[in-house]
């Protein structure tokens, strides 16, 4: 990355000194950079947000049930949705050869909240509260129709896996503010409705970033970072006095070999000793006072709930960690979605709103971007029986609702708009990398100068694509 | 950043090795920088070429160069121009060449500016090794090649290793696995001039030797045991795994290696055996998903085969071409959709079973590996058979038959082979109709006495033509990389044009040459190159050297480096006495995190019992959307696509799994036992043994002092409290030796976790 900065002098000059000078920078540095500072070309202008959290509502919520408000749907309840605006080769196989295409208006209540009067469902009742702090993009749209390669978009920028996620290139770029925590933390809870759709390892990780970059998921069974905890007879003191005896032993190896690594590794147990503390001290809510953890619900208690992980977002980000990422999974319903989405809604809905306010209270929201969506949206016709109560929602990737609040988003504006049915983009479609261009742009990064150089070839998180979403901005 | 710094540190040294020390080598010095920054618009790809000029090749180049006169090169004049509108490479290009590269190319052009073919795709020359004087270093000619440039530079060698950490050295190179006190005794004893060709033919005999190289090359193959997306499902392909380990047992020729899994299949009478070979065409992933397109997904296997083709037998970065010409290299889009063809007359359905193999399949015989005659012929898999993927009216997907644990994935060609288009975009839905291609490759590689490959067969054979520029270089630069952590040539996975040039380009020929001579034989390469005194150097850093060549790439001493993810696993069972030691079979379940697949997916990892738990960790189940964290952790391959070169971190987490993961406490647990029954009460005997069964030599006297009094310290917390200390030794599931008492056992295990956690153990040095 730092072409710029190195220069090619030696090579016809000949100047051995100044070769050598650059070697030991690179490799002071490395020793030094424990923590990556991130990139010294970044930020490329003054950020507005410090850091990200993003809630991802993993299986595609529906936006019609949610908040693309279709009231006029009302009256062709059952009736076709006509081939010319949503055309069969765009439907996935598990119900293009339906014999027919009924829609299937929500049966959910909307009303208009805030003071810009935003649509918002009511089975959102809490996050409506925080309408004034969100931009509503009603027509965000993506490029797959199932699971892995929507999500796998929605997190590297392309289908076919093998790029970094956006969390990792976050990281790679701007580095993290805490000696003892990652810059990338991603965690997953399941909804109480019916299992959701698998998560993978690779959704947080850094592809072809050096690893170091990539997500540190913490888990929501065990110890919640890999072997963080000291084996059951190793007590605390005996770890210090295993980790001083191993460290002059190292040292000695040290003394004989030079080798940089061996200092390296020594600096790495104590790291590793220091994270052994701090996380447990992440995790262990006794210091919180009881009306906030009210505010998150009953669930906040409980490790692996949505709730829970809101609660541990928010303590990540004032810990400084610059990327924080949830998955929730189980917005995939193909069938009898009512009830099953207003599990989910129930599951999330208040912890969202929650984090929003707490942040809000602490004046961190100013510059903590918040994302909330999922990988693509939901048909407006039934996957299968269609009843007055209950109907099916396939994949829908033309058009779909996602919202942003906090540093640097404009508040109470909802953007852009879907056709009659909600299955097109009417206007001001956002695509996956305009919306990841907008992010980074937020954060001070131009999404076309944070470049990677990868066998021979150079990449970016948006590829080729994106343009930053300018009316999104405070 | 650290590459660059080596390109600058090679760059110098190369310039200064030249008599004439402002010559300006076109493919070292200028190449680099007109690919960085020119061949964007100015290059092999015809689709965004600007003001029909490019650099790749001389003739259009020459358009704006006059030879010998920068002043008048419109070339010159353009790049140093500060006018944005004349200005290149031009502003919004987002690329700058310094003040050091406009000197070069000026410099280039006043020496007439000449060009030369890329490197790579001229066939390797065989030169004589340099004539030295005072050569009383070099046992053969790699040591002649390497010591030649150091001498050059002003350097030189190091002093070999100490006999005991080069011995150490070499098992862990050949088989992952240190050597037992008892044969590290015996090559120590061995006092005669054959000692160490000795132990290397006794390392390279032993069936360890074959699970180790293995190791790469499953990652090259990005082998797994599932299909890699959304719901990940089950598939069974260890029989192919075992193929691997038996034939780098066998010892079978790297041409033979590749052509029977490349096209084992389409072999004259083809054996079983070679069937199975091609396994290796079909570890790529493969979409289960509902709601998938099957044409969508079946393209990517096909990419899938074309990209690790290029990885891993040309070097080269050939899927850059699927949708446009490639920006760099002389692959043209048409020429990508060539290669493409070659790999799509596969009798498969773009999506898989939803479990199980996905065919085509066949049966393996029960008693596999030990075939009879009768029964090692090829199997002819049953052609796909769609059903539809519910029963739901409306779903229109269809899945193909499911094969059972007993099945094998391979390779297998249509009767009638699927027309191939070039795709615009590199898009399923997109096949240009009006110009199909047919298989061929790239006009580039045309290797010319011989005629076009025609099918997936010959284009296997082709690559073992013997002019052929790639097949050699590639396959022995691996080796070196295996040895020495970087290969001669550092970006192993791409010799192209924004490649890293070699650093000794002569050794790199002369290998790739021995390796053809000697017929392909992997085995006399690696020997040459443990043999050589280069390779045999102590690997001490000096601080000149850390200053001129951190990463040792002019091999002024001997590799030093952190041991790969499943060596260090393996070593740890081995050094404690719990490994068990079997080839292949169905992968192992050992012991993982707590619901390592239930949390996050809709899977249940069901851990293995008993010796399962301590196989070799090449055998352990690798779930692709779930890899083995601790593996992983290491910088392992995440076996989504082909992968031959990997970073080497050094992290806190690595040191949170060496520390509290339980298969290293219960290798400790192990090796404090055997450290006590083995040396007796006492415990500076037991800590001595320590240190002979991990890293091979005895402790120095401040080293015992330090683990004896850190021992008393823990023996008398222990004692203080026994109930931590069952603690402790209750970790895993092995019993224990219940004649050692609990608080000698425990402070023990302590004693062997810091031993396990040396920098020294869990490095080659």
């Amino acid at each position: 990355m730092n072409q710029e900065s190195l220069t090619r002098r030696s090579m016809l000059l000949g100047s051995l000194a100044l070769t050598s000078l650059l070697n030991r920078e690179s490799l002071a540095n490395d020793q030094a950079s424990r923590v990556h500072q991130g990139l010294p070309t970044l930020p490329h202008f003054a950020p507005r947000a410090k850091r990200v959290i993003y809630l991802f509502q993993s299986g595609g919520p529906a936006q019609m049930d949610l908040f693309d408000y279709k009231p006029e749907l009302a009256k062709r309840f059952g009736e076709e949705v006509p081939r010319s605006v949503y055309p069969d080769d765009r439907k996935t196989t598990m119900s293009s050869a339906q014999a027919s295409f009924p829609v299937a208006p929500s049966t959910f209540k909307f009303s208009r909240r805030g003071q810009a009067g935003s649509w918002i469902s009511n089975a959102l009742t809490h996050t409506g509260t925080m309408a004034d702090e969100m931009c509503i993009i009603r027509s965000m749209h993506t490029d797959a129709i199932n699971h892995d390669p929507a999500i796998t978009f929605q997190q590297t920028g392309s289908q076919i896996p093998g790029r970094p996620s956006i969390g990792s290139w976050i990281g790679y770029g701007l580095g993290s503010h805490n000696d003892n925590l990652p810059a990338f933390v991603a965690m997953s809870s399941r909804g109480s409705g019916k299992a959701g759709q698998p998560l993978y390892d690779r959704l947080w990780g850094s592809g072809f970033l050096p690893s170091k970059h990539q997500g540190v998921k913490f888990r929501n069974q065990g110890d919640p970072v890999l072997d963080i905890t000291d084996p059951a007879g190793i007590s605390r003191d005996q770890r210090r006095t295993m980790l001083d005896s191993l460290k002059k032993l190292n040292q000695l190896k040290y003394d004989r070999i030079q080798d940089p690594e061996i200092e390296t590794r020594i600096a790495q147990y104590e790291l590793a000793y220091r994270m052994q503390m701090s996380v447990p001290d992440l995790l262990d809510f006794s210091d919180e006072p009881k009306h906030v953890v009210d505010m998150y619900g009953q669930d906040a208690k409980t490790p692996g709930r949505y709730a829970y992980n809101c609660l541990i977002a928010r303590r990540l980000a004032e810990r400084g960690v610059r990327f924080i990422q949830l998955f929730h999974q189980g917005w995939d319903q193909h069938v009898n979605l009512p009830t099953q989405i207003g599990k989910q809604c129930q599951d999330t809905d208040q912890p969202t709103a929650a984090l929003l306010r707490d942040l809000k209270q602490r004046g961190m929201l100013d510059d903590t971007l918040i994302i909330w969506g999922g990988e693509f949206g939901r048909t407006i016709y039934s996957q299968g029986k269609l009843s007055e109560k209950s109907y099916g929602r396939d994949h829908h990737p033309s058009c779909f609702t996602m919202w942003m609040a906090g540093g640097g988003i404009q508040g109470g504006v909802n953007h852009g708009s879907t056709d009659d049915y909600s299955v097109n983009v009417a206007e001001d479609g956002v695509s996956i990398h305009d919306l990841h261009a907008t992010v980074l742009h937020l954060l001070g990064i131009d999404h076309e100068r944070l470049i990677h150089k990868f066998q021979g070839r150079d990449f970016r998180l948006t590829d080729v694509h994106g343009t930053v979403v300018e009316p999104l901005l405070a | 950043m650290k590459r660059h710094v080596a390109c600058l540190l090679l760059s110098f040294f190369s310039t200064t090795v030249r008599a004439d020390a402002a010559a300006v080598d076109f493919n070292h010095d200028v190449r680099p920088i007109l690919s960085e920054n020119c061949f964007h618009c100015h290059g092999p790809d015809n689709a965004t070429r600007q003001a029909d000029l490019r650099f790749d090749v001389p003739d259009s180049a020459m358009s704006v160069i006059e030879p010998g006169n920068p002043e008048s090169s419109e070339l010159i004049r353009r790049i140093l121009s500060t006018d944005p509108d004349v200005q290149m490479p031009p502003p919004e290009s987002r690329k700058q060449l310094t003040s050091d590269q406009r000197q070069i190319l000026k410099e280039w052009v006043r020496q007439k500016g000449s060009f030369e073919n890329h490197w790579s795709f001229k066939p390797p020359l065989r030169r004589p090794p340099p004539e030295l004087e005072n050569d009383t270093w070099s046992r053969g000619v790699i040591d002649k090649f390497i010591l030649a440039r150091l001498r050059d530079l002003n350097l030189s060698p190091s002093p070999a290793a100490h006999r005991a950490t080069l011995a150490r050295r070499i098992a862990l190179d050949l088989t992952g696995l240190p050597l037992s006190p008892d044969a590290l005794d015996e090559f120590l004893q061995d006092d005669s001039q054959s000692s160490l060709e000795t132990l290397i033919d006794r390392l390279m005999h032993s069936p360890r030797y074959g699970e180790h190289m293995a190791l790469r090359w499953l990652e090259a193959s990005r082998y797994a045991d599932t299909d890699g997306y959304q719901n990940d499902r089950y598939r069974y392909q260890h029989v192919w795994r075992d193929w691997v380990i038996e034939a780098f047992n066998r010892n079978m020729p790297y041409d033979q290696f590749a052509i029977e899994q490349m096209a084992g299949d389409m072999l004259p009478n083809a054996t079983l055996r070679q069937q199975i070979a091609t396994g290796f065409g079909r570890n790529h992933r493969i979409n289960s998903e509902d709601g998938s397109i099957p044409e969508e997904w079946r393209t990517e296997n096909v990419v899938d085969r074309v990209d690790t083709f290029g990885t891993v037998f040309l070097g080269l970065t050939v899927g850059c071409a699927r949708c446009h010409d490639h920006k760099y290299d002389p692959i043209s889009q048409r020429e990508y959709y060539q290669l493409f063809a070659y790999f799509n007359n596969v009798a498969e359905w773009g999506v898989g079973p939803n479990n199980g193999n996905s065919p085509p399949f066949i049966e393996i015989p029960k008693n596999w590996p030990d075939l009879s005659p009768g029964e090692d012929q090829l199997i002819s898999p049953e052609p796909v058979k769609l059903r539809n993927a519910r029963a739901e009216a409306g779903n229109g997907l269809q899945r193909p038959q499911a094969g059972s644990p007993s099945t094998l994935m391979v390779m297998h060609e249509l009767l009638e082979p699927r027309k191939a288009y070039i795709l615009q975009r590199g898009q399923y839905n997109m096949p240009d109709r009006t110009a199909p291609v047919t298989p061929g490759v790239p006009d580039s590689l045309a290797i010319s006495e011989q005629s076009m490959p025609r099918d997936r067969l010959e284009l296997a054979k082709w690559l073992f033509e013997p002019s052929h520029p790639l097949t050699a270089r590639v396959a022995v630069n691996r080796l070196w990389q295996q040895f020495f952590a970087t290969g001669l040539v550092e970006t192993s996975e791409n010799f192209g044009s924004q490649g890293s040039p070699p650093s000794h380009p002569k050794l790199l020929d002369w290998l790739a040459l021995e390796l053809i001579r000697n017929d392909w034989d992997i085995r006399v390469i690696q020997k040459q190159i443990l043999m050589s005194q280069t390779y045999q150097q102590s690997s001490q850093f000096t601080e000149n050297l850390m200053e001129r060549d951190p990463k040792n790439q002019l091999h002024a001493r001997g590799p030093r480096g952190r041991l790969p993810a499943f060596t260090l696993r393996d070593q740890a069972l081995a050094v404690s006495g719990l490994l068990v030691e079997k080839i292949g079979g169905p992968s192992t379940k050992p012991y993982m995190p707590p619901k390592i697949w239930k949390s996050i997916s809709n899977n249940t990892y069901k851990q293995d019992k008993g010796a399962n738990l301590f196989r070799r960790s090449l055998y352990t189940y690798w779930r692709r959307t779930i890899p083995p964290p601790t593996m992983m952790n290491f910088n392992a391959a995440a076996r989504e696509v082909c992968i031959v070169r990997t970073e080497t971190t050094n992290t806190p987490l690595q040191a949170l799994t060496l520390m509290n993961n339980k298969v290293f406490i219960e290798s400790s647990r192990w090796l404090a036992q055997r450290m006590i029954l083995q040396a007796g009460n006492a415990p500076e005997q037991a800590i001595r043994r320590g240190y002979r069964l991990t890293v091979g030599r005895l402790p120095n006297s401040e080293e015992l002092d330090i683990m004896r009094q850190t021992y008393v310290s823990f023996l008398r917390q222990y004692r203080e409290s026994p109930s931590e200390a069952r603690k402790l030794l209750a970790t895993g599931t092995t019993q224990r030796d219940q004649t050692i008492p609990p608080a000698q056992h425990a402070a023990m295990t302590m004693i062997a976790t810091i031993l396990l956690n040396l920098d020294e153990t869990v490095s080659k040095e």
